[in-house]
């Protein structure tokens, strides 16, 4: 008998080698080939910005370019998509790269999308070339504006830095320097002052361009393109923010467009508006690993790896990945542990329950529906109903306490009642009823500490699986749930005592 | 600190040498190894317990009829004849749950235990909640037993509060490996059930006199209600109760049980009902490890003994 459980345990003990070589392989060559990293930072590197463009149309043909953006030194553009119903979409390369839509007339307004994916592009970072660009054409300007120009460039000479630096500075000054005031007489918007700058830049002989993009912020919706000034200076464009003055491009910023023209063009339409929003894609550096894997030549492996799913796949299997490790979690809470739950998993459930609420609102919300679920059960155990339509009746309890709460919640913006909804609404009942008959059965300390003890343990496996470091280990190094399954496995013949049991069996040894 | 922790908590090194079982190795190396799953309908259906029991001989309250039906549920009178005291119950129930014992009726008004008065309808819907999965576990339909009343003896009543004592013993491979005494207490609601707080009372094994008693896990020698000295206690008719626990192993096959004696004033030890998971508290109850105990018996008794010469065995101290 002995004799057989060390065999058991050696095979799966050999397994569990196996499991861990092969993991640790694959690791490496995840880390040396794809460029996945340990730490779940390296994801931020993917944005996808959307474009949300809105207009009247005016009863004519439609027809709207929209200027997409381009490779730069600090992005790469991943992949880009148009949401245009009925709408004739043509790519137009004649510079830059501009999307070209034609429709019949419309009559109600209209909503077009424009979604790119960028990630960072370290590996060009600060390597491109540039090619030096015309002489700028002298501004039209009469002679009044062109002595006033002299004016403040003279001014320029003697302060330090760049000249589009200087020109922005003085621009920007408050209350307006009389010299601006009188360049520019009416109220000055962004636009105008870049106008003003790049004239006097021209006057200098120093070429220039207007640069509109976005700030790569996460969650930011409704924003609108920002406007800097390029400026070829020491053989370089170089970038100045109009706001500030301050040169070179943000780490996050994103040129949708260089040069004077609108960043979209609406023929047949009015009162159009443009709106970006930017979102952190969560998981679509492995977008990326594929790139590198297509570079390093191991599509063929890489391919069968989930990697390669649509994005809303890759979502799910990372939220599964991470479950294995909630369940070695709970075998050892109870096997090696000791402590007695409701129901094997239901801890896990609550756990999973509150990543998604967050933990204060979603352990309060948890703990109103089971002491207003008790209660009423209390109410139901009087009427010696059976136990089909009893649990059904608390999961009806369930089911209203629910609601009852999110309306509340809703009333009273308290996120605590809106993730009421977010636990399972068969698992509460369960809870409940189970809680009812030991407190019934067995008394209200036994009970209690049932509750109590399912609760450490979902706190715990909490924990784990909310930690994010956690989650993109399981998911971006997925192998280690086989060493999990044979650490599992293993577990299963574990005979050793339980934590618990030593101070349980204590008074047997101590006398 | 060190000291206190030391005081709560044994090392497992200590229990390991005192042959304390815990309960992975209880579930790893005895009941699964000793227990086929296909067995466990022999001990989790009393009806089945009940015909097995009385095909070998074994003393157990007789059965007086059962009901699978709900439409027979009307024939309750016609089923009890001319038994003035019986006990109905659930045959998968657990825990004393669904249990009504009648002790004197007229065919309209049934007295219970408690001396509570319960009507005939009342007596209806008992059977009918029973037959439809009140108190199985998972609300699975159940059938209803009905069997004769065991009138206890009144040896034990000083040492229990309210409630009806009964003899657990461990038997493994037949032999009767641990035994103790479960009494109710207040705190247990007058149940024997020692995770509800009763009383565990270990008992020597071939005397049936008390070793060393447990409340909730925690030496005792006085119960707490009745202020009587368990260390008195000492079961008559001994040698019967471990005959009854020897011959469940011929009549389950079950390597590892527990088995429940109650013991009635005229017809001796009667088995209420077996168990093939029985708990570990019965450990603590003698002050004694079971696992040394079960791997004594592995190493060192004699298989292919009756059930008598078991007996006889373990009387003798464990030798012949
Ligand atoms: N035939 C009987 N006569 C008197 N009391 C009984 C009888 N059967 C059961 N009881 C009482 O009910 C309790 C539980 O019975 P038992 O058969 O062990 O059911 P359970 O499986 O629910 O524990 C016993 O301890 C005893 O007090
Ligand atoms: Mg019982």
């Amino acid at each position: 008998m002995i004799k057989k459980i060390k065999s058991v345990r050696f095979v799966l003990f050999v397994c569990l080698l196996i499991s861990i070589i092969v993991a640790a392989t694959s690791t490496y060559y995840k880390v040396k080939y794809w460029g996945f990293s340990f730490k779940p930072k390296q994801s931020t590197g993917v944005w996808s910005i959307e474009e949300h463009i809105s207009f009247m149309p005016t009863g004519e043909k439609i027809k709207v370019s929209i200027t997409t953006p381009e490779d730069s030194d600090n992005f790469k553009v991943l992949d880009d998509s148009i949401i245009a119903t009925g709408y004739v979409v043509k790519t137009e390369k004649n510079g830059q790269k501009k999307l070209i839509l034609t429709s019949n007339p419309r009559n109600s307004e209209q909503n077009i999308y424009y979604r790119v994916m960028l990630f960072d592009n370290e590996d060009t970072k600060g390597l491109t070339k540039d090619i030096k660009p015309q002489a700028p054409k002298i501004p039209q300007l009469d002679e009044r504006q062109i002595a006033i120009a002299k004016e403040i460039i003279e001014l320029t000479k003697e302060m330090e830095g760049d000249l589009p630096e200087k020109l922005i500075h003085i621009f920007n000054q408050k209350p307006a320097h009389p010299l601006v005031s009188s360049y520019l007489p009416f109220k000055i918007s962004q636009e105008e002052i870049a106008a003003a700058i790049r004239e006097l830049l021209a006057i200098e002989k120093v070429s220039s361009r207007v640069v509109k993009g976005v700030k790569l912020e996460e969650g930011k919706k409704s924003l609108e393109a920002d406007l800097m000034v390029e400026a070829y200076i020491r053989n370089k464009w170089r970038v100045y923010n109009i706001g500030t003055g301050k040169r070179g491009i943000p780490g996050d910023f994103v040129i949708f467009q260089r040069g004077d023209k609108g960043l979209v063009d609406i023929e047949g339409g009015e009162d159009s508006s443009i709106q970006f929003s930017v979102l952190k894609s969560l998981s679509s550096n492995f977008d990326l690993a594929s790139h590198r894997a297509r570079i390093a030549d191991q599509q063929a492996y890489f391919d069968s790896s989930i990697f390669s799913l649509p994005l809303n796949e890759q979502n799910i299997i990372k939220w599964l990945s991470v479950f294995p490790l909630a369940i070695l979690i709970i075998v050892i809470i109870r096997n090696v542990i000791g402590l007695k739950t409701m129901g094997t998993f239901t801890p896990m459930l609550i756990a999973m329950s509150l990543v998604q609420t967050g933990f204060v609102s979603g352990m309060i919300s948890f703990s109103i529906i089971l002491i207003i679920g008790m209660l009423l059960r209390g109410l139901l155990s009087k009427l010696n109903l059976l136990l089909v339509p009893r649990i059904s009746a608390v999961v009806i309890f369930v089911i209203i306490i629910m609601q009852a709460m999110t309306i509340i919640g809703q009333k009273f913006s308290l996120n605590i009642g809106l993730s009421a909804v977010f636990f399972p609404i068969i698992i509460m009942a369960w809870i409940i009823e189970r809680a009812s008959i030991t407190w019934e059965e067995d008394g209200a300390a036994n009970a209690t500490r049932e509750i109590v003890f399912s609760l450490i343990t979902a706190v715990m496996t909490y924990l784990v699986v909310s930690n994010e470091y956690i989650r993109h280990i399981t998911y971006a190094f997925g192998e280690i749930n086989y060493v999990i399954l044979f650490l599992v496995m293993l577990l299963g013949t574990y005979t050793g005592y339980r934590l618990l049991e030593l101070t349980r069996f204590a008074p047997l040894v101590k006398g | 600190m060190f000291k206190l922790l030391s005081k709560i908590f044994a090392t497992p090194k200590e229990l390991h040498e005192n042959g304390v079982l815990g309960m992975n190795a209880r579930n790893y190396k005895f009941i699964s190894k000793c227990n086929k799953r296909s067995l466990y309908p022999l001990v989790d259906n009393k009806v089945i317990t009940k015909t097995l029991a009385q095909e070998h001989e074994i003393n157990t309250p007789k059965l007086i009829g059962i009901i699978e039906y709900q439409h027979e549920a009307k024939n309750i009178l016609d089923i009890i004849g001319d038994y003035k005291e019986f006990v109905i119950k659930p045959a998968q129930g657990s825990g004393g749950r669904g249990i009504l014992v009648v002790t004197e009726h007229n065919k309209e008004i049934f007295t219970t235990a408690s001396g509570r008065k319960i009507t005939y309808n009342e007596v209806y819907q008992h059977i009918s909640n029973i037959l439809s999965g009140l108190y199985s576990l998972g609300g699975r339909y159940d059938n209803v037993v009905i069997e004769e009343l065991v009138h206890f003896s009144s040896i034990f009543n000083n040492f229990s509060y309210q409630g009806v004592p009964d003899v657990r013993i461990i038997v493994y491979k037949g032999f009767p490996a641990m035994t103790m005494m479960r009494l109710a207490t207040k705190m247990s609601g007058g149940r024997a059930n020692l995770h509800q707080g009763a009383v565990g009372v270990g008992l020597d094994i071939s005397t049936g006199k008390a070793l060393n008693a447990v409340l909730k896990d925690k030496p005792v020698t006085i119960h707490p209600d009745t202020n009587a000295n368990l260390m008195d206690l000492a079961v008559p008719l001994w040698r019967e109760h471990l005959d009854i626990g020897s011959k469940a192993y011929d009549m389950t096959g079950l390597g590892y049980i527990g088995a429940d004696i109650v013991l009635d004033k005229d017809k001796g030890p009667m088995m209420l009902e077996l168990n093939a998971r029985p708990g570990l508290a019965i450990q603590i109850a003698n002050g004694i490890g079971l696992q040394k105990v079960l791997k004594n018996i592995d190493k060192h008794y004699p298989k292919n003994l009756n059930a008598k010469e078991r007996v006889d065995f373990v009387l003798n101290g464990g030798k012949f």
